[in-house]
Protein backbone atom coordinates (compact mmCIF):
# COMPACT_ATOMS: atom_id res chain seq x y z
CA UNK A 1 0.00 0.00 0.00
CA UNK A 2 0.90 3.65 -0.91
CA UNK A 3 2.76 4.75 2.44
CA UNK A 4 0.53 8.00 1.71
CA UNK A 5 -2.78 6.64 2.38
CA UNK A 6 -1.11 4.54 4.70
CA UNK A 7 -0.21 7.35 6.91
CA UNK A 8 -3.44 9.06 6.06
CA UNK A 9 -5.30 6.05 7.63
CA UNK A 10 -3.77 5.83 10.45
CA UNK A 11 -3.37 9.84 10.80
CA UNK A 12 -7.19 10.72 10.25
CA UNK A 13 -8.74 7.52 12.67
CA UNK A 14 -8.02 8.83 15.59
CA UNK A 15 -9.82 12.27 14.74
CA UNK A 16 -12.97 10.47 13.18
CA UNK A 17 -13.02 7.81 16.26
CA UNK A 18 -12.99 10.72 18.60
CA UNK A 19 -15.95 12.64 17.39
CA UNK A 20 -17.68 9.07 17.33
CA UNK A 21 -16.93 8.15 20.99
CA UNK A 22 -18.02 12.28 22.24
CA UNK A 23 -20.40 13.07 19.63
CA UNK A 24 -22.16 9.98 17.27
CA UNK A 25 -22.50 7.69 20.23
CA UNK A 26 -24.02 9.82 22.87
CA UNK A 27 -26.23 11.45 20.08
CA UNK A 28 -27.86 7.90 19.42
CA UNK A 29 -28.12 6.66 22.43
CA UNK A 30 -29.44 10.18 24.07
CA UNK A 31 -31.85 10.24 20.99
CA UNK A 32 -32.73 6.48 21.43
CA UNK A 33 -33.42 6.92 25.23
CA UNK A 34 -36.26 9.63 24.68
CA UNK A 35 -37.46 8.02 21.57
CA UNK A 36 -38.15 4.79 23.59
CA UNK A 37 -39.99 7.42 26.30
CA UNK A 38 -42.22 8.79 23.19
CA UNK A 39 -42.38 5.09 22.31
CA UNK A 40 -43.84 4.06 25.22
CA UNK A 41 -46.01 6.53 25.89
CA UNK A 42 -47.98 6.79 22.67
CA UNK A 43 -47.99 2.61 22.49
CA UNK A 44 -49.86 2.97 26.02
CA UNK A 45 -52.19 5.08 25.24
CA UNK A 46 -53.25 3.25 22.05
CA UNK A 47 -53.85 0.16 24.03
CA UNK A 48 -55.57 1.85 26.77
CA UNK A 49 -58.09 3.26 23.81
CA UNK A 50 -58.09 6.42 25.23
CA UNK A 51 -60.48 8.48 23.14
CA UNK A 52 -58.66 11.33 21.27
CA UNK A 53 -55.61 10.47 22.77
CA UNK A 54 -55.21 7.23 20.52
CA UNK A 55 -55.95 9.14 17.63
CA UNK A 56 -53.97 11.55 18.22
CA UNK A 57 -50.95 9.20 18.60
CA UNK A 58 -51.99 6.87 15.07
CA UNK A 59 -51.81 10.86 13.16
CA UNK A 60 -48.27 11.37 14.64
CA UNK A 61 -47.20 7.84 13.77
CA UNK A 62 -48.76 8.47 10.79
CA UNK A 63 -46.68 11.89 10.13
CA UNK A 64 -43.11 11.08 11.08
CA UNK A 65 -42.99 7.27 9.02
CA UNK A 66 -44.62 9.02 6.25
CA UNK A 67 -42.13 11.51 5.97
CA UNK A 68 -38.17 11.23 5.62
CA UNK A 69 -35.76 11.88 8.46
CA UNK A 70 -33.96 14.36 6.94
CA UNK A 71 -36.84 16.84 6.14
CA UNK A 72 -38.18 16.13 9.44
CA UNK A 73 -34.45 17.60 10.35
CA UNK A 74 -34.52 20.71 7.89
CA UNK A 75 -37.92 21.96 9.59
CA UNK A 76 -37.01 21.31 13.18
CA UNK A 77 -33.16 23.10 12.78
CA UNK A 78 -33.97 25.69 9.03
CA UNK A 79 -37.52 25.16 9.30
CA UNK A 80 -38.88 26.59 13.00
CA UNK A 81 -36.65 29.86 13.25
CA UNK A 82 -38.75 31.38 10.80
CA UNK A 83 -42.08 31.45 12.96
CA UNK A 84 -39.52 32.19 15.77
CA UNK A 85 -38.24 29.09 17.30
CA UNK A 86 -34.31 28.86 17.26
CA UNK A 87 -33.08 25.34 18.51
CA UNK A 88 -29.44 24.40 18.76
CA UNK A 89 -28.05 21.93 16.41
CA UNK A 90 -27.30 19.48 18.86
CA UNK A 91 -30.55 19.44 20.45
CA UNK A 92 -32.30 19.79 17.41
CA UNK A 93 -30.71 16.55 15.67
CA UNK A 94 -31.55 14.65 19.22
CA UNK A 95 -35.63 15.88 18.96
CA UNK A 96 -35.16 15.27 15.13
CA UNK A 97 -34.27 11.65 15.79
CA UNK A 98 -36.26 10.59 19.27
CA UNK A 99 -39.78 12.02 17.25
CA UNK A 100 -38.86 9.75 14.31
CA UNK A 101 -37.58 7.01 16.15
CA UNK A 102 -40.18 6.95 18.82
CA UNK A 103 -42.97 6.84 16.05
CA UNK A 104 -41.30 3.07 15.03
CA UNK A 105 -40.87 2.02 18.41
CA UNK A 106 -44.24 2.74 19.49
CA UNK A 107 -45.00 0.44 16.66
CA UNK A 108 -43.23 -2.00 17.88
CA UNK A 109 -44.13 -1.88 21.58
CA UNK A 110 -47.96 -2.14 20.54
CA UNK A 111 -47.67 -5.15 18.56
CA UNK A 112 -45.35 -6.37 21.67
CA UNK A 113 -48.19 -5.18 24.12
CA UNK A 114 -50.81 -6.91 22.30
CA UNK A 115 -49.12 -10.04 21.84
CA UNK A 116 -49.57 -10.94 25.42
CA UNK A 117 -52.39 -13.25 25.98
CA UNK A 118 -55.38 -10.79 26.60
CA UNK A 119 -56.22 -13.37 29.74
CA UNK A 120 -53.31 -11.94 31.58
CA UNK A 121 -54.83 -8.57 31.39
CA UNK A 122 -58.43 -9.80 32.97
CA UNK A 123 -56.52 -11.84 35.07
CA UNK A 124 -55.03 -8.85 36.37
CA UNK A 125 -57.90 -6.59 36.55
CA UNK A 126 -59.95 -9.13 38.75
CA UNK A 127 -56.66 -9.27 41.28
CA UNK A 128 -57.58 -6.01 42.09
CA UNK A 129 -54.93 -4.55 39.72
CA UNK A 130 -55.63 -0.93 37.29
CA UNK A 131 -54.65 -0.26 33.81
CA UNK A 132 -50.63 0.76 34.95
CA UNK A 133 -50.48 -1.59 37.70
CA UNK A 134 -50.86 -4.55 34.97
CA UNK A 135 -48.74 -3.09 32.32
CA UNK A 136 -45.98 -2.31 34.54
CA UNK A 137 -45.83 -5.25 36.49
CA UNK A 138 -47.37 -8.08 34.08
CA UNK A 139 -47.57 -6.93 30.43
CA UNK A 140 -44.48 -4.47 29.89
CA UNK A 141 -42.21 -7.02 31.35
CA UNK A 142 -43.14 -9.60 28.67
CA UNK A 143 -43.80 -7.83 26.01
CA UNK A 144 -40.22 -5.64 26.20
CA UNK A 145 -38.91 -9.28 25.53
CA UNK A 146 -40.41 -9.46 22.35
CA UNK A 147 -40.14 -5.90 21.41
CA UNK A 148 -35.98 -6.32 22.47
CA UNK A 149 -34.69 -7.67 18.98
CA UNK A 150 -36.82 -4.50 16.88
CA UNK A 151 -36.15 -2.15 19.00
CA UNK A 152 -32.05 -3.06 19.21
CA UNK A 153 -33.07 -3.22 15.29
CA UNK A 154 -33.85 0.54 16.08
CA UNK A 155 -30.48 1.62 17.99
CA UNK A 156 -28.90 0.04 15.51
CA UNK A 157 -29.95 2.30 12.68
CA UNK A 158 -30.46 5.10 14.60
CA UNK A 159 -26.42 5.20 14.88
CA UNK A 160 -26.25 5.46 10.97
CA UNK A 161 -29.21 8.09 10.87
CA UNK A 162 -26.91 10.51 13.50
CA UNK A 163 -25.04 11.06 10.75
CA UNK A 164 -27.50 12.91 9.60
CA UNK A 165 -26.89 15.84 12.41
CA UNK A 166 -23.70 16.51 10.02
CA UNK A 167 -26.40 18.39 7.70
CA UNK A 168 -27.21 20.33 10.53
CA UNK A 169 -23.41 21.93 11.27
CA UNK A 170 -23.10 19.03 14.34
CA UNK A 171 -19.47 18.07 14.34
CA UNK A 172 -20.09 14.45 14.71
CA UNK A 173 -18.09 11.49 13.07
CA UNK A 174 -19.36 11.94 8.97
CA UNK A 175 -18.91 15.56 9.57
CA UNK A 176 -15.32 15.33 10.18
CA UNK A 177 -14.91 12.60 7.44
CA UNK A 178 -16.77 15.13 5.22
CA UNK A 179 -14.15 17.69 6.40
CA UNK A 180 -10.63 16.05 5.79
CA UNK A 181 -11.95 14.26 2.66
CA UNK A 182 -12.43 17.84 1.62
CA UNK A 183 -8.98 18.91 2.36
CA UNK A 184 -6.75 15.81 1.30
CA UNK A 185 -9.08 14.85 -2.10
CA UNK A 186 -9.47 11.30 -0.64
CA UNK A 187 -13.06 11.18 -0.33
CA UNK A 188 -13.00 7.53 -1.32
CA UNK A 189 -10.33 6.36 1.82
CA UNK A 190 -12.15 8.51 4.15
CA UNK A 191 -15.71 7.37 3.61
CA UNK A 192 -14.41 3.90 3.60
CA UNK A 193 -13.01 4.31 6.77
CA UNK A 194 -15.97 6.20 8.22
CA UNK A 195 -17.78 2.92 6.89
CA UNK A 196 -15.73 0.98 8.97
CA UNK A 197 -16.02 2.59 12.27
CA UNK A 198 -19.83 2.84 11.49
CA UNK A 199 -19.10 -0.91 11.19
CA UNK A 200 -17.03 -1.37 14.39
CA UNK A 201 -20.00 0.10 16.31
CA UNK A 202 -22.57 -1.60 15.05
CA UNK A 203 -20.49 -4.99 15.46
CA UNK A 204 -20.13 -4.25 19.22
CA UNK A 205 -23.76 -3.29 19.87
CA UNK A 206 -24.95 -6.91 17.38
CA UNK A 207 -22.72 -8.53 20.13
CA UNK A 208 -24.09 -6.82 23.26
CA UNK A 209 -27.64 -7.84 21.79
CA UNK A 210 -26.67 -11.40 21.75
CA UNK A 211 -25.55 -11.08 24.84
CA UNK A 212 -28.94 -9.61 26.04
CA UNK A 213 -31.04 -11.87 24.13
CA UNK A 214 -29.45 -15.19 25.90
CA UNK A 215 -30.02 -13.79 29.15
CA UNK A 216 -33.41 -13.07 28.44
CA UNK A 217 -34.55 -15.94 27.43
CA UNK A 218 -33.24 -17.92 30.73
CA UNK A 219 -35.88 -16.36 32.57
CA UNK A 220 -39.29 -17.32 33.47
CA UNK A 221 -39.26 -21.18 32.01
CA UNK B 1 -75.15 -11.16 48.80
CA UNK B 2 -75.36 -11.06 44.52
CA UNK B 3 -78.66 -10.24 42.78
CA UNK B 4 -78.16 -9.93 39.46
CA UNK B 5 -81.73 -8.17 37.60
CA UNK B 6 -82.78 -8.60 33.83
CA UNK B 7 -79.07 -9.01 32.61
CA UNK B 8 -78.86 -9.16 28.87
CA UNK B 9 -75.97 -8.85 26.32
CA UNK B 10 -75.25 -9.11 22.52
CA UNK B 11 -72.41 -9.91 20.25
CA UNK B 12 -73.38 -8.51 17.28
CA UNK B 13 -76.78 -9.73 16.49
CA UNK B 14 -75.88 -12.46 17.78
CA UNK B 15 -78.02 -12.48 21.94
CA UNK B 16 -76.52 -14.37 24.22
CA UNK B 17 -78.10 -13.42 27.34
CA UNK B 18 -81.93 -12.91 27.36
CA UNK B 19 -82.70 -11.29 30.61
CA UNK B 20 -81.13 -13.25 33.78
CA UNK B 21 -82.26 -12.82 37.12
CA UNK B 22 -79.55 -14.80 39.26
CA UNK B 23 -79.16 -14.97 43.16
CA UNK B 24 -76.21 -15.90 45.29
CA UNK B 25 -76.72 -16.21 49.00
CA UNK B 26 -73.04 -15.78 51.56
CA UNK B 27 -72.01 -19.02 51.56
CA UNK B 28 -73.71 -20.58 48.92
CA UNK B 29 -72.00 -22.76 46.47
CA UNK B 30 -73.65 -22.86 42.48
CA UNK B 31 -73.02 -24.52 39.74
CA UNK B 32 -73.72 -23.33 36.27
CA UNK B 33 -74.81 -26.08 34.01
CA UNK B 34 -75.96 -25.83 30.50
CA UNK B 35 -74.03 -26.77 26.85
CA UNK B 36 -71.92 -24.99 25.06
CA UNK B 37 -73.53 -21.15 24.05
CA UNK B 38 -75.97 -21.35 26.50
CA UNK B 39 -74.43 -18.23 27.85
CA UNK B 40 -73.04 -19.49 31.07
CA UNK B 41 -69.51 -18.38 30.86
CA UNK B 42 -70.91 -14.56 29.07
CA UNK B 43 -72.86 -14.03 32.05
CA UNK B 44 -70.04 -14.84 34.55
CA UNK B 45 -68.03 -12.55 32.60
CA UNK B 46 -70.60 -9.77 32.92
CA UNK B 47 -71.00 -10.18 36.38
CA UNK B 48 -67.18 -9.54 36.81
CA UNK B 49 -67.24 -6.90 34.45
CA UNK B 50 -64.56 -8.45 31.88
CA UNK B 51 -67.88 -7.82 29.38
CA UNK B 52 -69.86 -5.00 29.44
CA UNK B 53 -73.80 -5.76 29.67
CA UNK B 54 -76.28 -4.56 27.43
CA UNK B 55 -78.97 -4.68 29.82
CA UNK B 56 -79.06 -5.10 33.77
CA UNK B 57 -78.61 -4.01 37.50
CA UNK B 58 -76.37 -5.33 39.79
CA UNK B 59 -76.33 -5.87 43.83
CA UNK B 60 -73.57 -6.63 45.62
CA UNK B 61 -73.81 -6.40 49.40
CA UNK B 62 -73.33 -2.56 50.19
CA UNK B 63 -72.71 -1.80 46.37
CA UNK B 64 -75.83 -1.17 43.73
CA UNK B 65 -75.22 -0.56 40.17
CA UNK B 66 -76.39 -0.25 36.85
CA UNK B 67 -74.35 -3.00 34.77
CA UNK B 68 -73.73 -0.32 31.69
CA UNK B 69 -73.58 2.83 33.66
CA UNK B 70 -71.11 1.48 36.06
CA UNK B 71 -67.98 3.57 36.23
CA UNK B 72 -64.76 2.24 36.42
CA UNK B 73 -63.97 3.28 39.92
CA UNK B 74 -66.97 1.42 41.01
CA UNK B 75 -66.13 -1.66 39.75
CA UNK B 76 -62.55 -1.90 40.34
CA UNK B 77 -64.20 -1.58 44.50
CA UNK B 78 -66.79 -4.34 43.62
CA UNK B 79 -63.61 -6.54 41.67
CA UNK B 80 -61.62 -5.82 44.96
CA UNK B 81 -64.21 -8.54 46.93
CA UNK B 82 -63.95 -11.19 43.92
CA UNK B 83 -62.13 -13.71 43.12
CA UNK B 84 -61.94 -15.09 39.24
CA UNK B 85 -60.22 -18.70 38.20
CA UNK B 86 -60.02 -19.15 34.38
CA UNK B 87 -60.91 -21.66 32.12
CA UNK B 88 -56.82 -20.91 30.58
CA UNK B 89 -55.66 -20.22 34.19
CA UNK B 90 -54.34 -17.13 33.09
CA UNK B 91 -51.21 -16.63 35.48
CA UNK B 92 -49.12 -14.02 35.11
CA UNK B 93 -46.22 -15.53 32.79
CA UNK B 94 -43.17 -13.31 34.17
CA UNK B 95 -44.30 -14.09 37.38
CA UNK B 96 -43.38 -17.13 40.00
CA UNK B 97 -46.56 -19.22 41.51
CA UNK B 98 -45.37 -16.91 45.23
CA UNK B 99 -45.63 -13.76 43.08
CA UNK B 100 -48.74 -14.20 41.42
CA UNK B 101 -50.43 -14.90 44.71
CA UNK B 102 -48.78 -11.84 46.23
CA UNK B 103 -49.04 -9.40 43.08
CA UNK B 104 -52.79 -8.70 44.20
CA UNK B 105 -52.37 -8.12 47.79
CA UNK B 106 -48.68 -6.16 47.60
CA UNK B 107 -49.68 -3.84 44.56
CA UNK B 108 -53.54 -3.28 44.81
CA UNK B 109 -53.81 -4.24 48.52
CA UNK B 110 -50.94 -2.29 49.51
CA UNK B 111 -50.16 -4.83 52.22
CA UNK B 112 -46.49 -4.97 53.47
CA UNK B 113 -44.70 -7.70 51.66
CA UNK B 114 -43.88 -10.12 54.26
CA UNK B 115 -47.54 -10.67 55.29
CA UNK B 116 -48.45 -10.87 52.04
CA UNK B 117 -45.79 -13.64 51.32
CA UNK B 118 -46.96 -15.33 54.34
CA UNK B 119 -50.39 -15.21 53.60
CA UNK B 120 -49.45 -16.09 49.78
CA UNK B 121 -47.49 -19.38 51.22
CA UNK B 122 -50.46 -20.39 53.49
CA UNK B 123 -52.76 -19.92 49.96
CA UNK B 124 -50.37 -22.46 48.60
CA UNK B 125 -50.43 -24.68 51.12
CA UNK B 126 -54.37 -24.93 51.15
CA UNK B 127 -54.37 -25.81 47.45
CA UNK B 128 -50.81 -28.26 48.08
CA UNK B 129 -48.69 -26.46 45.87
CA UNK B 130 -45.99 -24.89 48.46
CA UNK B 131 -43.54 -26.78 47.58
CA UNK B 132 -43.66 -25.23 43.81
CA UNK B 133 -44.13 -21.77 45.13
CA UNK B 134 -40.79 -20.43 43.33
CA UNK B 135 -41.76 -22.07 40.36
CA UNK B 136 -42.71 -20.33 36.68
CA UNK B 137 -45.84 -20.66 35.15
CA UNK B 138 -44.31 -22.37 32.48
CA UNK B 139 -42.79 -25.01 34.91
CA UNK B 140 -45.72 -26.08 36.08
CA UNK B 141 -48.60 -28.69 34.72
CA UNK B 142 -51.78 -27.46 33.76
CA UNK B 143 -53.87 -28.70 36.96
CA UNK B 144 -50.57 -27.31 38.87
CA UNK B 145 -51.49 -23.78 37.08
CA UNK B 146 -55.12 -24.08 37.78
CA UNK B 147 -54.46 -24.98 42.18
CA UNK B 148 -51.65 -21.60 41.66
CA UNK B 149 -54.80 -19.76 39.99
CA UNK B 150 -57.28 -20.39 42.81
CA UNK B 151 -54.83 -19.65 45.14
CA UNK B 152 -54.27 -16.01 43.50
CA UNK B 153 -58.20 -15.98 43.74
CA UNK B 154 -58.73 -16.36 47.38
CA UNK B 155 -55.94 -14.46 48.34
CA UNK B 156 -57.26 -11.12 49.14
CA UNK B 157 -60.08 -13.03 51.20
CA UNK B 158 -62.91 -12.54 48.63
CA UNK B 159 -66.42 -12.81 49.73
CA UNK B 160 -66.96 -14.38 46.00
CA UNK B 161 -65.24 -16.85 43.84
CA UNK B 162 -65.97 -17.73 40.55
CA UNK B 163 -64.96 -20.13 38.58
CA UNK B 164 -65.36 -20.15 34.35
CA UNK B 165 -64.95 -23.88 33.54
CA UNK B 166 -62.26 -24.75 35.64
CA UNK B 167 -61.11 -28.11 34.48
CA UNK B 168 -62.43 -28.12 30.65
CA UNK B 169 -58.54 -27.15 29.94
CA UNK B 170 -56.97 -29.90 31.52
CA UNK B 171 -56.98 -33.67 30.83
CA UNK B 172 -59.23 -35.74 32.91
CA UNK B 173 -56.41 -37.16 34.97
CA UNK B 174 -54.96 -33.76 35.80
CA UNK B 175 -59.13 -32.46 37.05
CA UNK B 176 -59.08 -34.48 39.92
CA UNK B 177 -56.67 -32.08 41.93
CA UNK B 178 -58.39 -29.04 40.90
CA UNK B 179 -61.64 -30.45 41.99
CA UNK B 180 -60.06 -31.34 45.23
CA UNK B 181 -59.24 -28.65 45.98
CA UNK B 182 -62.37 -26.91 44.72
CA UNK B 183 -64.36 -29.04 47.26
CA UNK B 184 -62.20 -28.04 50.10
CA UNK B 185 -63.26 -24.10 49.51
CA UNK B 186 -66.64 -24.89 49.12
CA UNK B 187 -66.40 -27.63 52.82
CA UNK B 188 -64.85 -24.73 54.22
CA UNK B 189 -67.63 -22.19 53.35
CA UNK B 190 -66.65 -20.38 50.34
CA UNK B 191 -68.93 -18.40 48.34
CA UNK B 192 -68.93 -20.05 44.90
CA UNK B 193 -70.27 -19.55 41.15
CA UNK B 194 -68.84 -22.30 39.21
CA UNK B 195 -69.66 -22.62 35.58
CA UNK B 196 -68.66 -26.54 34.44
CA UNK B 197 -69.42 -29.66 32.94
CA UNK B 198 -68.77 -31.66 35.48
CA UNK B 199 -71.84 -33.47 36.70
CA UNK B 200 -70.88 -35.57 39.27
CA UNK B 201 -68.93 -32.70 40.92
CA UNK B 202 -71.84 -30.31 40.67
CA UNK B 203 -74.06 -32.87 42.23
CA UNK B 204 -71.50 -33.78 44.92
CA UNK B 205 -70.39 -30.56 45.98
CA UNK B 206 -73.14 -27.64 44.61
CA UNK B 207 -76.00 -26.98 47.05
CA UNK B 208 -77.65 -25.19 44.18
CA UNK B 209 -77.58 -25.97 40.50
CA UNK B 210 -78.77 -23.08 37.55
CA UNK B 211 -79.09 -24.67 33.96
CA UNK B 212 -78.76 -22.61 31.24
CA UNK B 213 -80.27 -22.63 27.54
CA UNK B 214 -80.42 -20.31 25.30
CA UNK B 215 -79.08 -17.52 26.88
CA UNK B 216 -81.78 -17.86 29.43
CA UNK B 217 -82.05 -19.40 33.30
CA UNK B 218 -84.37 -22.40 32.38
CA UNK B 219 -84.36 -24.01 35.81
CA UNK B 220 -82.49 -24.00 39.14
CA UNK B 221 -83.19 -25.98 41.93
CA UNK B 222 -81.22 -27.45 44.89
CA UNK B 223 -78.35 -29.83 43.75
CA UNK B 224 -80.06 -32.83 44.91
CA UNK B 225 -83.56 -32.11 43.68
CA UNK B 226 -82.14 -30.99 40.55
CA UNK B 227 -80.84 -34.63 39.50
CA UNK B 228 -83.35 -36.77 40.95
CA UNK B 229 -86.76 -34.99 39.47
CA UNK B 230 -85.44 -32.29 36.73
CA UNK B 231 -88.95 -30.03 36.31
CA UNK B 232 -88.25 -28.92 32.71
CA UNK B 233 -88.39 -31.54 29.58
CA UNK B 234 -84.81 -29.59 27.92
CA UNK B 235 -83.39 -30.03 31.43
CA UNK B 236 -84.36 -33.85 31.46
CA UNK B 237 -82.84 -33.74 27.65
CA UNK B 238 -79.12 -32.46 28.84
CA UNK B 239 -79.03 -34.72 31.87
CA UNK B 240 -79.57 -37.90 29.80
CA UNK B 241 -76.94 -36.83 27.35
CA UNK B 242 -74.47 -35.65 29.86
CA UNK B 243 -75.12 -38.64 32.25
CA UNK B 244 -72.21 -41.21 32.02
CA UNK B 245 -74.37 -43.84 31.85
CA UNK B 246 -76.11 -42.40 28.69
CA UNK B 247 -75.89 -45.50 26.11
CA UNK B 248 -74.64 -43.87 22.22
CA UNK B 249 -74.39 -46.07 19.44
CA UNK B 250 -71.98 -45.67 16.54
Amino acid sequence: MDGRIFNLLVESFPKMLVPCLKMTIPLTLISFGCSLVIALVLALVQVAEIPGLKQLARLYIWIFRGTPQIVQLYIIFYGLPSIGVMIDALPASIIALSLNAGAYNAETLRASIQAIPKGQTEAGYLTGLNFLQIMRKIVLPQASRIAFPQLFNSLISLVKTSSLASSVTVIEMFSVAKKIAGITFEPFILYCEAAVIYLMVCTILTLVQDVCEKRLNIAWS
Amino acid sequence: MIRVKNLHKSFGSNEVLKGIDFEVDNGEVIAVLGSSGSGKTTMLRCMSFLEKADQGEITFDEFHHDMVTISRRDIHKMRMHMGFVFQSFNLFANQTALENVTTGLTVARKIPKPQAQETAHEMLKKVGMEDRALYYPAQLSGGQQQRVAIARAIAANPRVVFFDEPTSALDPELTGEVLDVMKKLADEGTTMVIVTHEMQFARDVADKVVFMDGGSIIEQNGAKEFFESPQQERTLQFLRRSSKDYNYYI
